[in-house]
């Protein structure tokens, strides 16, 4: 931990948890609004559909029903989305607010039903009757590039929505050299995000002042509120967006949804209030989807394992419609693919498919599958040339001597340690002794593997990183720091929490800057009337972006305080100054010093006494800051996990999991341990348990939580975590992001101790997820013929 | 996600409950522990007119043990049945079945009658009852009729219930052999089993195989006893030989649905291994290894 700190890296109780375990907290359900209207969409049956005809004649007339809009109707009310950033290989898309001439999957929104009640609204919708006429579904990504394929976007010409390439260095000329040129496969299936909480909003137009209080669990207030306001055809300040406390999200409440938008259009077109509370079913169909990816590796290697080159073809589905650049998650995982490992000549093709099914969207580690990539392929290498896996990691791993270490892509990783952590998880988890464990066991009939996975996490993204992949709205923070006349200190950031537990680690940063103690700040989110613009949470970027931005705020108020303070005490200025929780404190010979001065006296005087403020010092204690950070930080870890799996059933059981990680200066370790776990058991539970499935027709058989299966505490093992802080240099304090390498890091070293495993019986894992089924189905094929099937 | 209108009733008797069940025919629906019928009244996809609350009828939960018979009440909680002593020394098999159904707070609710009447081809209790050979006792608007378990379930989700009727209680012929076992496998702790087999058997003085009961939930459209699994190990001794011969002979008498999801041979390979660690877990069990 970065010395000298004395308020960053306490372990903080979480301050939202009194209000969240004692069941005070306020979510959406929780905000009273009388005779608020209900609504209920009304959606397609099939993956692929023109829609004929429309008939909401009987549904209009039924009990309670104050409407039923479609398509047509929004489109008078709405803009369309239209997603054209200049960028390379990528096709311009436009969207209507709900469909009106065609559906795209099943479960796409093609009607609105508007009711007194939830009950009657989905009384009526389901009278709507909607004449189809279906078309050929496409729901696969060979499906999708077929010459003869159906278009799933009529207004694009073909549905390669984005296609993009690079090449550095000489990777041909690499494979001519190759000792060895070794190939691999990666196929990771779609998942979603399952927040507790579903998607869902309040909006509330007051006709009077001609204005939209938006009630939404969102990541990016400020974002949403400009997206809003623009398809709304209203200005910013004629919309305020609030989030109230929001039950999870992942990734996947930071678009402006369809919905979301018709209930907004709604309210003011009514001037009622009406509010839509996503049901499971349509979470898990129609929200967002992620992660469904193909990849293939050819790397050039020597004798020793050493890579030469690696050329990667990353191909993605990215269902029906774009709420997001195509380009955007994909084009992530191709740049930072090399991750802990020294390669310089390298390339890459991404193609990213449209198909019949609900738009992707980023989910927790939007890059999740690069570990997997990229760490498979290391073992893939250890695989081919009968070298030991280890000894691959640390032939190529980037040392201290390599940094900074500018990556084929140009990305610099800087105050990074993959090797350090491959050493430190290697020695914690003894591979050595693991080795030996695992022949005896083989001898008994019993089948353990080990997985190594290192991570090269992207974190922060700054402006510069938003700008170069297309998305809208910048990447840097702002704040707001004041000191109230009482001398209590409140706060206020763009970002906005859901669950991640913001609240200490944020006012940590500011009492740090500032020289309070945490106790004594406040920090406010998810208002947009009160919090300053922000590009919100995504990405990893709380700590660095939202917690920077705050702690520089916080350094500026203390600069005016130290100056106030100084005056007060007849100093020329406050070299000799510092304050310590809340203290005015001075330097005597080699002591701090308490002078009997606090806050409380200064906050007094700017604020009540003025008038003896010294000559240009304004009145009041309120500051303000933006910060732009870098376009990327870098964290990293090393993930190591013991199976065994059981040959006759297929059953993955996880014997041991740790991870050595290094996520700089940490905020809050309470905050940090539950992100790690979190992110590690959201990576297990994908890899080995959930999977949205559809059928060759394009119908999806995973729209209920007993058919997504997520992992509870029962399917998990106990994580044990290995600490490293490398702080970074180029950010304030040190900080860098965290919270999605777990993710990346689970997936990878999973399937990698699977294989592992499974080696002697000649099955290596090439697409997830691990279910028992599958690993019986590999283990069916690699058996030879005439093997038969034994018991234990 | 909201149940599509219904009137709701709660009778204070079992004779008002089935008067109301009977005056509303098909369009009524008994509402037991409402585990499975409240997700499916959410999803319409059960769309009574009248739901027929059962939750006052205490008089049917209940446990009664003879010398010939554990009768279990209708209404009774998979937690009573999973800890109940009377269970545990009579019918233990009944008793780890029942423990293993889903979670505690399911466990509180969920009730015996409503998991028969239910009928989930995968479900724990539907399983022990065609094993053993329960015998459901059910009442109607001509009095009561008793069926056997195997009969009353006719296919998944159908059961020989008509219009007025309600279970009211399970008959559990005892004795049963004292070496059992149930074995399942599912994807989580809590999820129905994607096969699960239920085993009761004796050793005879020269330890060989008697009393045998040999049944298998999840591979069919109801659960299955396999009466000529059980005539194969009569008079066998359990040991390896015996166990993996009626392992591979169970998985050769199914033929479990075959879906992309869960293929047929892999139903098979799961009824072959817990079918053998059924019999390694009973035999454990009483040598107490």
């Amino acid at each position: 931990m970065s010395d000298g700190f004395t308020e960053i890296g306490r372990a903080l109780p979480r301050k939202e948890d009194r209000r969240l375990v004692t069941g005070r907290g306020r979510y959406l359900d929780d905000l009273a609004s009388p005779g608020a209207l209900h609504v209920s969409f009304v959606r397609s049956p099939h993956a692929h559909a023109r829609i004929l005809e429309i008939d909401s004649a009987e549904a209009a007339e039924m009990p309670g029903v104050v409407g039923v809009f479609t398509g047509r109707d929004l489109d008078h009310m709405t803009t369309r989305l239209r997603l054209a950033p200049p960028i390379e290989g990528l096709q311009p898309t436009e969207l209507t607010t709900l469909p009106i001439n065609k559906v795209r999957f099943h479960g796409d929104p093609v009607a609105c039903v508007v009711a007194t009640d939830r009950y009657l609204a989905e009384d009526a919708a389901e009278c709507v009757t909607v004449e189809y006429e279906q078309l050929r579904a496409v729901t696969s990504i060979a499906e999708a590039f077929a010459p003869d394929a159906a278009l799933v976007d009529d207004s694009l010409s073909s549905n390669l929505v984005s296609h993009q390439t690079l090449s550095v260095g000489d990777p041909a000329a690499r494979r001519a050299e190759a000792h060895r040129v070794v190939e691999a496969r990666f196929a990771l299936h779609r998942h979603t995000h399952v927040p507790l909480e579903t998607r869902g909003c309040l909006a509330d137009w007051d006709d009077g002042r001609a204005h939209l209080n938006m009630h939404i669990g969102n990541q990016v207030p400020h974002p949403l509120r400009s997206q809003l306001a623009s398809r709304l055809g209203l200005s910013e300040s004629q919309v305020t967006v609030m989030s109230p406390d929001v039950g999870g999200a992942f990734g996947q409440k930071i678009a402006l949804y369809r919905e979301e938008l018709t209930v907004a259009a709604l309210s003011r077109h009514l001037c009622r209030p009406v509010r839509w509370r996503e049901d499971r079913m349509e979470n898990l169909m129609s929200a967002a989807h992620a992660r469904e990816y193909e990849c293939r590796t050819r790397t050039s290697v020597s004798e020793t394992g050493r890579i030469l080159g690696l050329e990667l073809e990353i191909d993605e589905d990215f269902g029906g419609y774009c709420f997001y650049p195509a380009n955007y998650m994909a084009r992530v995982i191709a740049l930072i693919m090399t991750g802990p490992y020294r390669i310089q000549d390298y390339a890459y093709e991404v193609r990213v498919a449209l198909t019949n099914k609900c738009g992707a969207g980023p989910m927790r580690a939007p890059m999740a599958i690069t570990s997997w990539v990229m760490e498979g392929t290391i073992d893939a290498i250890a695989r081919d040339l009968e070298l030991d896996p280890v000894e691959v990691r640390r032939v190529n791993a980037l040392g201290p001597e390599d940094l900074p270490y500018k990556m084929p892509t140009g990305e610099i990783l800087e105050d990074v340690t993959p090797r350090e952590t491959l050493e430190m998880a290697v020695a914690a988890i003894d591979v050595a002794a693991f080795r030996e464990r695992q022949t005896q066991a083989r001898s008994e009939g019993r089948y353990l593997g080990l997985g190594l996975c290192t991570v090269i996490e992207s974190t922060t993204y700054g402006s510069e990183f938003y700008k170069s992949a297309g998305i809208p709205g910048s990447g840097h923070e702002s704040a707001w720091v004041r000191i109230e006349p009482s001398g209590v200190v409140n706060a206020s950031v763009g970002l906005m929490g859901t669950g991640q537990g913001y609240e200490s680690p944020l006012s940590q940063a500011v009492a740090e800057g500032l020289g309070v103690r945490s106790e004594d700040v406040t920090v406010h989110m998810g208002n947009t009337d009160i919090a300053p613009y922000g590009m919100g949470s995504r990405g990893g970027r709380g700590a660095t972006a939202g917690g920077g931005t705050l702690y520089l705020c916080a350094l500026k108020a203390r600069e005016r305080v130290l100056a106030i303070a100084a005056s007060m005490l007849d100093l020329n200025d406050a070299g000799g100054l510092r304050m310590r929780a809340g203290q005015i404190e001075r330097m005597i010979g080699d002591d701090w010093q308490k002078v009997g001065l606090a806050l409380t006296d200064v906050a007094r005087r700017a604020y009540l006494d003025p008038l003896v403020l010294p000559e240009g010092i304004p009145p009041g204690l309120d500051f303000s800051q933006s910060y732009d950070p870098p376009a990327m930080t870098y964290s990293n870890s090393t993930h190591a996990c013991e199976v065994e799996v059981d040959l006759q059933t297929g059953a993955i059981s996880i014997d041991r999991y740790l991870v050595a990680e290094d996520s700089g200066t940490i905020l809050n370790p309470i905050v940090v341990s539950g992100q790690q776990q979190g992110a590690i058991a959201m990576g297990l539970s994908g890899a080995l348990l959930e999977q949205v499935v559809y059928d060759s027709s394009g119908q999806n058989l995973s729209a209920t939580l007993a058919d997504y299966l997520v992992a509870s505490p029962n399917e998990l093992p106990e994580f044990e975590i290995l600490h490293h802080h490398t702080p970074n240099r180029r950010t304030p304090a040190g900080i860098k992001g965290m919270a999605e390498g777990g993710v990346m890091g689970a997936i990878g070293v999973i399937a990698n101790a699977v294989s592992d495993a499974l080696a002697p019986r000649g099955v290596t894992i090439k697409r997830l997820p691990l279910t028992p089924q599958s690993i019986r189905a590999l283990l069916r094929e690699a058996a030879p013929s005439s093997m038969k099937r034994t018991q234990s | 996600m909201k149940p599509a209108p219904f009137t709701y009733h709660r009778p204070a008797s079992l004779a008002e409950a089935l008067t109301l069940l009977l005056r509303h025919g098909p369009a009524a629906k008994p509402l037991a522990g409402g585990q499975s019928l409240g997700p499916m009244l959410n999803m319409r996809l059960a769309r009574p007119a009248h739901l027929v609350d059962l939750n006052d009828l205490i008089e049917l939960d209940s446990l009664r043990v003879t010398e010939d018979t554990l009768e279990v009440g209708a209404l009774t909680r998979h937690h009573r049945l999973a800890n109940a002593p009377e269970v545990q020394r009579s019918l233990p098999l009944l008793g780890a079945a029942a423990a293993s159904i889903g979670h505690y707070t399911i466990r509180q609710r969920g009730t015996i009658g409503g998991s028969l009447a239910h009928a989930d081809p995968a479900a724990q209790l539907p399983l022990i009852a065609v094993t053993l050979g329960a015998t459901l006792v059910i009442s109607g608007p001509d009095g009561s009729r008793e069926i056997a378990a195997a009969d009353f379930l006719q296919s998944i989700m159908t059961v020989d219930l008509r219009d007025g009727e309600l279970i009211t209680a399970v008959r559990f012929p005892l004795p049963v052999g004292d070496l059992w076992a149930y074995e399942a496998f599912s994807r989580r702790h809590g999820d129905f089993a994607l096969v699960s087999v239920a085993l009761s058997f004796s050793r005879d003085a020269e330890g060989k195989i008697v009393a045998l009961r040999l049944g298998l939930g999840g591979v069919d459209t109801v659960p299955l006893r396999l009466p000529e699994i059980e005539a194969r190990g009569q008079g066998r001794l359990a040991d390896e030989n015996t166990i993996r011969d009626l392992a591979i002979a169970t998985a050769t008498a199914i033929a479990p649905e075959d879906s992309e999801q869960v293929p047929a041979v892999y139903r098979r390979e799961l009824a072959e291994t817990l079918v053998v660690r059924a019999f390694k877990a009973a035999v454990n069990r009483e040598e107490g290894a």
